[in-house]
């Protein structure tokens, strides 16, 4: 009954504690009920009958479960944070004669106490996360959404059973926490500042393993270069090889200069300005190699360079590389300014309360570089997860919008075919009867062949010079019609073209101004006053590797080589997933895959919308999710950070007031020091997520003017942007709001 | 010599209603300029709050307090904490030291904050700390340090901007016997050398014993007052016990 009280007082007592805590918890259930609520047996939103919801129940349920292993982590660190709050209590505890594994097992009840609180909470907000994520699937799949109350009983079990398990596990190790601490360690851990952290192992650690991966990137470098020699390519494919050896060649050449360096083992001191040089001249040249190792897939995908995937995948793994070494690089060296500023400047360091001020942020210096490159490069992610979502979720949807124009699509490829004979000549009257057999009416048919301008480019069947194709005016107009377009005329000897939205507008203008006319087996035509056409028509109306497709009058095709045999259906209703799934595999039954010959496409706009648009939202929830739970757990450790020093902040706080210091001037010293430990991570953070983010957008800007729009892709990620400030704001502010709480107070008046 | 502090019937009550405590019933004295003043009294006499008020931490109920001239009572919120800076230095029982700074900047801080160009800070910490010798010390932390050094420490930040009065709360509260004779023989010298105004409180009769006038609390009011005058500090402290044994508290302080 006793430690029932105990518990209960405590828990009561460290309400304040657990506040951010409890806060934090509540959010990651709530985050973690509403994602799951989506895979449970009991959810049944109203997608409709041509959609269902069983390919994505798995994906999602495994995409969660990995991300929330990292709310392991933060549970850790909020129990590592309370077991330094209170160890000076444990330490009174034992010694006035409490077993150590009583005083355990009483933090544990307090934990667990304030976690399932969180878990009851989290649940029924997470009811309420559960109605915005169905909002947010009902909208990837063009439905309206109605707000209604469910718990998922299924789900609730779940979530209680997986932090139940996490609270168990933290528990555990608490237990072996507090028994192993010695109790003077306990009694003194506060009174004691931390060592300079330029004597933590952890850089030169870093700067070691950074040292070994400039040898291998220096390596690659030159093995790549030698693998891929050939003179006649372009200036900037040499100076990508070259950059891509010249910057970790450098960077190494810089170390073994630093190791030569006289004067490295004379003494502590000079042994750590010289550190500081290495790491200097490792920041640049770190940044320099980013570069490099980041412009290998542009250059590549620009100059059709026959670099495979894991090159370049080796290069992103140096680029990344690099960014972490970067960041870590920078934040030491802040720090280390910031040392180097109250050492070698009295009149910055005896100016007004600065010198409390570089005590307060240097005293944790040593923990809080590690904690802060950490929360850096994690932030980092997260920013970047956050911004590549409607990057990536638009460009799905765009995507999907371009190939699903037709309820369904059948389409030939001859890259396999070696005969005239063998070229396709169908019209695929089966489908015709299936669907009739089913009772789906078809509002709109258009079957028509591919041709080739002249008859000898059958045989052009290298990738680069893949001969684009031409489609009768006739046809064409069809196609316009059924899109919903007006149609267009040619005169008999005119001929025009038609672009798909991924092709850039230079690549246009350029090709056309090389082919004004057009020589063609049926004689010379002249490009059309009106050359070019981007109607949204669908991909398979392109011959593959091509981005346009010519349009010649009819009397002109008759006499070309058809290629490829295309049939385009649109239906009065869509087609429902169970027949359109159904009609697929009747066509492969007829067109079964061979491995010479012509091959054969069919795609149903209900299969491709429900397997797209679920991808889509998993690749939507599961990154928002996980960029929500990095956030959170960034933000929280870095309040934690500042709100562990709290109870000395009374104590130091009081004695600047006692010996006449402002409350304002108290204020301004808070703000700052709050201002540096958050400034730097997020600052840091913020600058390379956006270098990062700017170099996708750049590399693909073609795919995002195409399918997402740049001026769509701008509104989504400033929206993002300001949401994460204010996110931010709301940290920052209760973590200051609670410093000043927890600063107030004078120490002489203690009666 | 000057007069430095003056108390004009200072009262001090807290509650209200029919629930009154009178923690100070009615205290006038005054402090001269370059004194030692020690104030003696048993638990609930009303020495911390008598030290508060006169610190302008807390108001008093009636009655009035001028340092150096300035009605103390009457100085407006904003100001307290420039006036704290410019005329008090405080020497606390727990040393109060910060664990984030070194020795040197614990003593510069108070310098700093009074805005003293930063080229003579280094200097006057330095002269200060020669005094009270601590200077082989001044690079080190406070938990590097012992219990006595740390109170040298908190004299030299108390002492080091020449306030007009320092307030010394239970000084050597926290301390063995030896360091607090070493502590005492400090605050003595920065009174004797440096010609520092100080207002000691204690219940300790040993320590009091280094002031040369005593004023003895009970119940909130003046009990009675001491003058050293020119007997040895032996004779002063044996009269001490002797008021003690008068106010009957006497055994429990020799004992």
């Amino acid at each position: 009954m006793l430690y029932f009280r105990m518990i209960l007082r405590n828990a009561k007592r460290s309400a304040r504690d657990y506040l951010i805590y409890f806060v934090t918890m509540t959010l990651c259930v709530t985050l973690f009920y509403g994602f799951l609520s989506v895979t449970s047996r009991y959810y049944d939103p109203d997608l409709g009958v041509e959609y269902d919801l069983d390919f994505m129940s798995d994906g999602m349920k495994l995409a969660i479960c990995l991300v929330s292993l990292l709310l392991l982590f933060l549970i850790w660190y909020v129990n590592r944070y309370m077991i330094r709050r209170r160890q000076k209590e444990f330490a009174l505890q034992t010694i006035m004669g409490m077993e150590r594994g009583v005083t355990a097992a009483l933090f544990f009840a307090e934990t667990l106490i304030m976690g399932l609180l969180s878990v009851v909470c989290g649940i029924l907000l997470g009811m309420l996360g559960s109605q915005f994520i169905t909002a947010m699937l009902l909208q990837s799949y063009g439905r309206p959404f109605r707000l209604t109350w469910t718990l998922f009983p299924d789900t609730a079990v779940l979530t209680l059973l997986f932090f139940l398990l996490a609270y168990l596990i933290m528990g555990a190790w608490n237990t072996r926490m507090i028994r192993k601490i010695p109790v003077i360690d306990m009694l003194h851990a506060e009174r004691k500042n931390e060592e300079d952290f330029r004597k933590s192992r952890w850089m030169p650690v870093l700067t070691l393993l950074y040292g070994i991966l400039l040898c291998w990137m220096t390596a690659t470098g030159i093995s790549k270069a030698y693998f891929y020699w050939d003179p006649r390519y372009a200036l900037p494919v040499h100076l990508m090889f070259g950059f891509n050896i010249l910057f970790p060649g450098a960077a190494l050449l810089y170390g073994v200069l630093w190791l030569m360096m006289p004067g490295k083992r004379v003494g502590k001191k000079k042994r750590g300005r010289s550190f500081r040089v290495l790491i200097a001249g490792w920041l640049f040249l770190s940044l320099a190699s980013a570069c490099a190792a980041a412009v290998v897939s542009p250059v590549s995908m620009d100059f059709y360079l026959p670099t495979g995937a894991g090159t370049l995948n080796q290069y992103m793994m140096f680029l990344i590389a690099d960014i972490i070494y970067f960041i870590c690089a920078l934040i030491y060296l802040a720090n280390d300014g910031i040392c180097m500023i109250k050492e070698r400047f009295p009149k910055i360091r005896y100016r007004g309360e600065n010198l409390f001020l570089f005590g307060q942020i240097v005293s944790k210096l040593r923990t809080t570089t590690k904690t802060v490159t950490l929360i850096c490069i994690t932030l980092t992610l997260s920013i970047c997860l956050f911004l590549a979502v409607p990057f990536l979720a638009g460009w799905a949807d765009g995507y999907l919008e371009q190939r699903s124009v037709y309820d369904i699509q059948i389409s030939t490829q001859y890259n396999d075919t070696y005969e005239e004979s063998e070229l396709p000549d169908d019209n695929y009257d089966f489908v015709t009867a299936y669907l009739e057999e089913q009772k789906i009416k078809i509002k709109d048919d258009c079957t028509f062949s591919l041709y080739l301008l002249v008859r000898d480019e059958f045989d052009q069947r290298v990738k680069y010079d893949f001969p684009v194709a031409a489609i009768a005016l006739s046809d064409y107009n069809h196609l316009l019609t059924m899109r919903g377009y007006e149609p267009i005329t040619l005169d008999d000897d005119e001929f025009t073209t038609q672009w798909q939205s991924i092709a850039a507008e230079e690549t246009k203008k350029e090709f056309l101004a090389g082919h004004r006319e057009m020589s063609t087996d049926s004689g010379t035509l002249k490009l059309s006053e009106e050359g070019i056409y981007d109607f949204a028509l669908g991909e398979t109306l392109y011959n593959t590797y091509t981005d346009l497709v010519y349009v010649f009058p009819d009397s002109v095709c008759e006499n070309l080589l058809a290629v490829n045999r295309n049939r385009y259906i649109t239906t009065e209703e869509s087609v429902p997933l169970e027949k359109a799934l159904e009609l697929e595999r009747i066509f492969s039954e007829n067109y079964p895959e061979t491995e010479q010959g012509t091959h054969y496409y069919i795609r149903t706009s209900s299969q491709q919308i429900n397997s797209t648009t679920a991808m889509a939202f998993i690749l939507r929830a599961a990154m928002t999710y996980s960029a929500v739970v990095l956030l959170v757990i960034c933000f929280t450790i870095l309040a934690l950070q500042q709100l562990s020093d709290l109870p000395d902040w009374k104590q130091r706080f009081g004695l600047l007031r006692d010996i006449g210091v402002e409350d304002s001037h108290i204020s301004r010293i808070i703000l700052i020091q709050l201002g540096v430990w958050f400034g730097i991570p997020v600052g840091i953070s913020g600058a390379v997520s956006a270098v990062v983010m700017g170099y996708f957008f750049r590399m693909y800007r073609a795919q995002i003017s195409a399918y997402i729009g740049k001026a769509e892709l701008t509104v989504q990620t400033g929206a993002i942007a300001v949401i994460l400030l204010g996110l931010l704001l709301c940290y920052f502010v209760s973590t200051w709001q609670m410093c000043l709480v927890g600063s107030a107070g004078k120490n002489w008046c203690r009666e | 010599m000057r007069e430095v502090l003056r108390l004009e019937h200072i009262q001090k009550y807290y509650g209200n209603g029919g629930n009154i405590t009178k923690a100070i019933r009615d205290i006038s004295f005054s402090v001269e300029e370059g004194e030692f003043l020690g104030i003696m009294g048993a638990s609930g006499s009303g020495k911390t709050t008598l030290l508060n008020c006169i610190s302008t931490i807390d108001t008093v109920s009636a009655g009035h307090i001028f340092l150096d001239g300035r009605d103390v009572t009457e100085i407006r919120e904003k100001e307290i904490a420039r006036f704290r800076r410019e005329n008090l230095g405080f020497i606390f029982q727990d040393f109060n030291l910060l664990d984030t700074l070194t020795i040197s900047e614990n003593i510069a801080l108070a310098l700093t904050i009074s805005k003293v160009p930063s080229g003579e800070v280094e200097g006057r910490v330095r002269e200060i700390a020669r005094r009270l010798n601590i200077e082989e010390i001044l690079d080190r932390y406070p938990w590097q340090v012992s219990g006595g050094q740390k109170q040298r420490c908190a004299c030299a930040r108390a002492v080091v901007n020449h306030p007009k009065l320092i307030l010394a709360d239970e000084p050597t509260g926290a301390l063995d016997s030896h360091s607090s004779r070493m502590l005492l023989g400090t605050i003595s010298g920065m009174n004797e050398q440096l010609g520092a105004t100080i207002l000691m409180v204690t219940h300790d009769s040993f320590s009091a014993s280094y002031a040369k006038r005593i004023l003895f609390l009970r119940d909130g009011e003046i009990f009675t007052e001491i003058r050293r005058g020119t007997a040895s500090r032996k004779e002063f402290f044996d009269r001490i016990l002797d008021v003690l044994t008068m106010m009957g508290g006497g055994s429990d302080a020799v004992l």
